[in-house]
């Protein structure tokens, strides 16, 4: 049962993902990228790991998304605009890469574990709970967690500085 | 020990540091008086220590101070040192002694130039750096030194000129001695992997531990290092276009120490180099082949400061002809003498130079000897010297080496009769720029003939001092007569003097000794009389002469074409890579494309956003990705 | 599992809280104080970054670890600290330019400098992947805004914007890496991943391997080796000169502190056998940035290109894998810091705000319009040359001779090669400074500069006594190295 559902859920992530790229009209590409999203949520489920799936689903297909599509919709970004400008060749070598890439991981992750069970560390139903994760979250992880609220004090402090549509007028001069 | 061997290289960086800092506002006078004064009391502080060290029991002749460690990591490290032997005593004596005349000359000859002050800031800065080259006590302080009269001797050149096109020629000089100094770092580089150390001592001592191969490794990758700055074939085309520095600068620099710093360092890694058979072979002909070549270009010249770069790389030649036969004290000998009389023959030169308005052109001087009496004379007593005259000291430490190179065991006949050949050709060459200077018609521009003048006496006091040291220098190198040279170097050359005994059984004569040095007296005498009867009995000949031997006179003439073979084979291809493909295509084609683009973002940023996004970033992003493929592929493939 | 933490050891974090707090500190005095003379701001800065100096020393010693083993204070993140806060004090002297930088907002312009800094003080003393990654963000983000602060100028969006797109790509391998490694050990904590190698053998698994190796790429990102480089002149040349400066050496020492904290602490060396990999890297960064930094007029774009062969060079310490080269590393990235800060920061000295001052042409004759200027450049210029007594001579010695004793000799030849090659493009600046004549029309040079002159002779001082007193660093640098045997 679990071997199906992580297949058909694999299967919908990768064709949906696909979806997204190759669409010319954005909002169908949000909306495609919002049913990767969801997979996969369905994916962490699977691992146990319920705590992720559901900030997963709030945060990324909830609020990033909605943000997404207010901002397509407010410039209006019309489908047939959006054509990528790439040359031939370089498209043609992006692609290549990516593959290779992809192969050369796959090929890396199957060597590894050939002969071996599973990943080592991947308990069973001890880590993704939201207790679980809590409690790491503010023991073991707890600097991390409070670095990462200066991360985001950065970044707000960094988009505002560059979204602001004027200079400060000049402080007196020294 | 003597504990104030770091004055000796204080005072001119004292003295460059006063008229460097503050010499802007000092009279001429002052500023003379400052750094003359500081290479005096060099002197000074060189000749006490010189005493000091004579007092000394030969074997013990040998002062170290340390001034504080350098650098040091567990059981490396590397001091401030200096030391004081003998070689380094015969060095300091030379770089104070003549850079102390030549610092006076210079009062008078740079009289009214505008950067007075910055010239002799300058020329302090290049002493302190060459005598941390002579006294420095392992390979790094020398290298110090080294890489200091280096730049030195650029500022110096460039002092003259302000233009552009200059500053491109004097790149030569740079990428050719980075070539050399590529060498000595790389036989630094060994030695401090196999000894251990860059102590001149401990090295020195464990020399006979280490694979000779090694050995021949490192000596001829020092020895790449001393042909660039000693300039010996191929690295020698920079010293002819150094010419074009103020001429004190040629006499001090390109003449009487910083070119003789490679043999220098040969002499003073002797104890390596006499292990490796192959790398005095080298050495030797390189040596050999560098005095007989350049010698036949000098022939040629017209200009008089050219004929005298070349015989100076000629006569340098010569240095490393002895040191490659492990004659190295009659290496040092020679340099010794040479920097007494070609010290004397350049600013000879410069007071030619000054009495008629700079110009160099031999073609438009003569019959100056009337005119110019006391820089005729000693003009005349460093060209006999050099020649190898009797008498004069370049007879006795040119003989000795020629003698070294055919009796030592590393030595063979045919070495001495190139440098026989050789020094024919070099009294042939003196004597003809005598003749085309002092003799015959004057060919004196008019204007310029008004105001021919002798040189003042700042100028000419130190012309005769060093024509006196010219004809008496020679006299310490005789075996016998008070503490001969050879015999006092002897404990610096200690390993090299082994050797040169153990093979040296029966080999040679003294009556081979004196019927050698006849013949090489006669071939001297003879290039002077060649000269004689080309340039002042007839004067057309050597046009004629040109004329019939058109071929050869052409490539003597275009310097056998070698600075042109060199742009085509190394700077061009080079300057190419850069130009062409990594220029053109990764900048001009990638990076100015974007440029260009940023014109047209002016105008709209969202769309010049746009074409940024999908145009060149993509490919900065995609050549991180094939890296990282092709990392990865190597490891998975492996 | 523990719930409770235990006590805390507030050594190891205080410098990063000290500069969080400072960073709160000038944003909140920015907005209730809009017109306070950016000096004042500076000076603030300065003394919080020396009150957070007198904390990173405090952590000098045995290794304390604190929050689980996330942070470290030991000697590897006392000397790494001390010179990324010496790195940023100097960013900020440079930028107290009276001309060049009228259109920064002062206020924030700091809080971001003290907060990449924050960054970086992670990325030395993390010991848990995870802190390094979030201390690489916080820089990350910190220098994007920062490469973007001219912001009517197209060339500085530009800039942030290539920065950006390409940053985020590549945090995406360093994470994958940490991903990877994580799959494999079943741990991001360093300590438990190098008990996981010394346990296990790595035959057969390369999951490991490459999970480092994609750590690598995501660093080489930021310490602009070959082929990750080629954002680097870009984006040097676009940024604000003060920030190019701090760009070239803060962030690329803090790269440089992740990657040696994890391969030291792992002994990762032996665990991926990737010496080939790094010897072609190494070469083929310092050849192609000495190589194209020849024909460049333009000086930002040409110490850009320098400092991608300067990343090469240091990069051979790292593959002699020995305390001669970790020590010689250490000491590399110290001079760096001053010289590359110092060149930098001569162009700031002479920009107005009407002209940046970054040509060949723009400086030709400058020695004699601008003396200490042009005496500035040339030792500066020297040092990254290599030329004795300088420090950048004693860096490259040092690390030259590493490789040797690690037997690398070719790898060396080639590192004399190129820096034989370098001499011809810093020496050019110095030849148009002082060999050639005043041009009538040369651009008017700002005056007036006394907080930029101030860091000029800092850095002067500093690179001539590194290069002349180096031994005293060279010990601490080399204890450093020792502590993790």
């Amino acid at each position: 049962m679990q071997e199906i559902l992580f297949f058909v859920l694999a299967a919908v992530a990768v064709l949906s993902a696909l979806g997204m790229l190759l669409n010319k009209n954005p909002v169908y590409s949000v909306l495609l990228l919002i049913v990767t999203l969801f997979s996969i949520a369905g994916l962490y489920v699977l691992l146990n790991a319920s705590f992720i799936a559901a900030v997963h689903l709030i945060v990324y297909a909830g609020a990033i998304m909605v943000l997404f599509l207010f901002v397509i919709m407010l410039l209006d970004i019309r489908a047939d605009v959006e054509h990528i400008n790439l040359k031939r060749l370089s498209r043609i070598l992006a692609l290549l890469a990516t593959f290779i890439f992809l192969g050369e991981t796959f090929l890396i992750i199957w060597m590894s574990l050939k002969g071996k069970a599973a990943f080592v560390g991947l308990g069973e139903g001890i880590l993704g709970d939201v207790p679980s994760v809590g409690e790491l979250l503010f023991t073991k992880y707890l600097l991390p967690f409070e670095i990462a609220s200066v991360l985001l004090l950065v970044a707000i402090v960094g988009a505002i500085i560059l979204a602001k549509r004027k200079l400060r007028p000049e402080p007196p001069a020294a | 020990m003597n504990d104030y061997l770091w004055l000796i290289p204080f005072f001119p960086l004292l003295g460059f540091l006063i008229n460097g800092l503050l010499g802007r506002n000092f009279s001429e006078k002052m500023v003379g008086i400052i750094g003359a004064g500081a290479i005096f009391l060099s002197f000074v502080t060189t000749l006490l220590t010189f005493k000091e060290l004579l007092t000394l029991e030969p074997e013990h002749r040998i002062f170290i101070q340390k001034l504080y460690t350098w650098m040091a990591t567990g059981n490396f490290s590397v001091d401030v040192a200096f030391r004081f032997d003998a070689l380094s005593a015969v060095m300091t004596l030379v770089v104070t002694g003549v850079g102390f005349l030549i610092h006076v000359y210079s009062i008078g000859y740079m009289h009214g130039d505008r950067g007075f002050f910055r010239y002799f800031a300058f020329l302090n800065l290049f002493t302190f750096a060459m005598l941390l080259l002579v006294l420095g006590n392992n390979f790094l302080i020398l290298f110090l030194g080294w890489e200091g009269v280096g730049l030195c001797s650029y500022l110096l050149i460039g002092f003259w000129y302000e233009k552009i096109d200059y500053a491109n020629a004097g790149m030569k000089a740079f990428i050719v001695n980075r070539i050399g100094d590529f060498g000595f770092l790389l036989g630094m580089f060994l030695i401090f992997k196999h000894f251990g150390s860059l102590d001149f001592d401990q090295v020195f001592s464990n020399a006979a531990a280490v694979p000779p191969g090694v050995i021949t490794a490192i000596t001829l990758l020092l020895f790449v290092g001393a042909t660039g700055k000693s300039a010996q074939i191929p690295l020698y085309v920079w010293l002819p276009d150094a010419m074009a520095g103020p001429t004190p600068v040629s006499a001090l620099i390109h003449a009487a120490t910083m070119v003789t710093a490679g043999v220098y360092m040969v002499s003073r890694a002797s104890a390596l180099y006499i292990l490796s058979p192959l790398a005095l072979s080298v050495v030797a002909v390189i040596g050999v082949a560098t005095a007989l070549f350049a010698a036949t270009m000098a022939i040629t010249s017209q200009d008089i400061k050219k004929v005298l770069a070349y015989s100076t790389i000629s006569q340098l030649g010569y240095m490393f002809l002895a040191a490659g036969v492990g004659a190295f004290s009659a290496a040092i000998f020679h340099l010794m003498t040479h920097a007494f009389f070609k010290a004397l023959l350049f600013l000879g030169a410069g007071s030619v130079m000054h009495a008629l308005s700079n110009e160099t052109n031999l073609m438009k001087m003569g019959g100056l000897r009337k005119h110019l009496p006391i820089t005729f004379w000693t003009f005349l007593v460093g060209g006999l010297a050099i020649s190898g005259i009797p008498g004069f000291s370049g007879f006795f430490s040119k003989d000795e080496i020629l003698w070294k190179a055919f009796s030592s065991p590393f030595g063979s006949p045919v070495l001495w009769g190139v440098g026989a050949v050789a020094a024919g050709i070099t009294a042939f060459y003196i004597f003809r720029m005598i003749y085309l200077a002092f003799y015959g018609e004057s060919r004196v521009d008019p204007e310029v003939a008004l105001h021919i003048h002798e040189s003042p006496k700042v100028m000419t006091v130190p012309l005769m001092v060093l024509a006196v040291l010219s004809i008496i220098g020679g006299y310490v190198g005789i075996p016998h007569v008070y503490m001969g040279l050879e015999h006092f170097l002897e404990p610096v050359f200690e390993p090299a003097s082994v050797a040169m005994a153990a093979g040296a059984a029966g080999h040679a004569s003294a009556s081979t000794e004196f019927t050698l040095m006849g013949i090489s007296v006669v071939i001297a005498l003879a290039g002077i009389y060649l000269a004689y009867q080309l340039y002042v009995m007839n004067p057309e000949k050597p046009r004629q002469l040109a004329q019939s031997m058109h071929g050869l006179y052409t490539l003597l003439f275009n310097k056998y074409y070698v600075d042109e073979i060199y742009q085509a084979v190394f700077v061009k291809p080079f300057v190419n890579l850069s130009n062409v493909f990594f220029w053109r295509f990764f900048d001009v084609k990638i990076i100015d494309g974007i440029v260009n683009g940023v014109a047209r973002i002016f105008g709209n940023i969202a769309a010049g956003l746009r074409r940024m996004q999908t145009g060149i970033v993509q490919m900065y992003a995609l050549s991180l990705m094939l890296g990282a493929i092709i990392i990865f592929g190597y490891f998975i493939l492996r | 599992m523990n719930t409770a933490i235990g006590t805390i050891d507030w050594i190891p974090v205080a410098p990063f809280i000290a500069l969080s707090v400072l960073g709160f500190l000038i944003m909140i005095i920015g907005l209730f104080f809009p017109r306070i003379y950016r000096e004042t701001l500076g000076t603030i800065t300065l003394v919080g970054l020396a009150v957070t100096f007198f904390l990173i020393l405090q952590n000098w010693g045995e290794p304390r670890y604190a929050f689980a083993n996330t942070i470290v204070g030991d000697k590897f993140s006392t000397v790494f600290n001390g010179l990324f806060v010496v790195g940023a004090a100097l960013t900020i002297l440079l930028s107290l330019n009276s001309q060049e930088n009228r259109y920064l907002l002062y206020a924030d312009y700091f809080t971001v400098i003290v907060f990449a800094t924050a960054g970086m003080v992670l990325m030395s003393a993390g010991t848990h992947l995870l802190t390094i990654f979030l201390g690489l963000e916080t820089l990350s983000i910190a220098l994007y805004v920062l490469a973007g602060f001219r912001r009517e100028n197209a060339f500085s969006l530009e800039s942030a914007f290539k920065y950006f797109l390409l940053g985020a790509f590549a945090s995406g391998f360093l994470l994958y890496g940490i991903a990877l490694i994580y799959g494999a050990t079943g741990s991001a904590d360093i300590q438990e991943v190098t008990r996981w190698i010394q346990q296990n053998s790595l035959t057969g698994s390369l999951m490991l391997p490459i999970g480092f190796l994609l750590l690598f790429v995501g660093l080489g990102f930021k310490l602009a080796i070959f082929p990750f480089h080629m954002w680097a002149p870009d984006v040097y040349q676009g940024a604000p000169t003060p920030i190019s400066a701090f760009m070239a050496t803060g962030s690329k020492a803090a790269a440089f502190a992740a990657l040696l904290r994890v391969a030291l602490s792992t002994q990762s060396y032996t665990a991926i056998a990737w010496e080939q990999v790094l010897w072609v890297i190494a070469v083929a960064t310092m050849t192609i940035g000495n190589i194209i930094a020849l024909r460049q007029d333009n000086i930002k774009r040409m110490l850009a290109y320098s400092s991608i062969a300067h990343a090469g060079y240091i990069l051979i310490g790292f593959i002699a894998n020995n305390e001669l080269g970790h020590s010689g590393m250490l000491f590399y990235l110290l001079s760096y810091t001053f010289m590359n800060i110092g060149a930098f920061g001569v162009i700031s000295y002479l920009s107005t705000a009407e002209h940046e001052f970054v040509t060949l042409g723009d400086v030709r004759g400058l020695a004699y319009r601008r003396p200490f200027a042009a005496i500035a450049m040339a030792v500066f210029m020297f040092s990254l040359a290599g030329i004795p007594p300088t420090a950048g001579f004693i860096s490259k010695f040092y690390i030259f001779s590493a490789a040797v004793k690690a037997g690398y000799v070719w790898l060396v030849i080639l590192g004399v090669i190129n820096s034989m090659i370098s001499l011809y493009y810093y020496l050019g600046v110095v030849v148009q400074m002082f060999m050639s004549a005043v041009e009538e029309k040369a651009p008017a040079t700002a005056t007036q500069q006394p907080a930029v002159a101030l860091a000029l002779v800092v850095s002067m001082f500093a690179v001539l006594g590194l290069g002349i007193f180096p031994s005293r660093w060279l010990a601490v640098f080399m204890e450093m190295a020792r502590s993790f045997i």
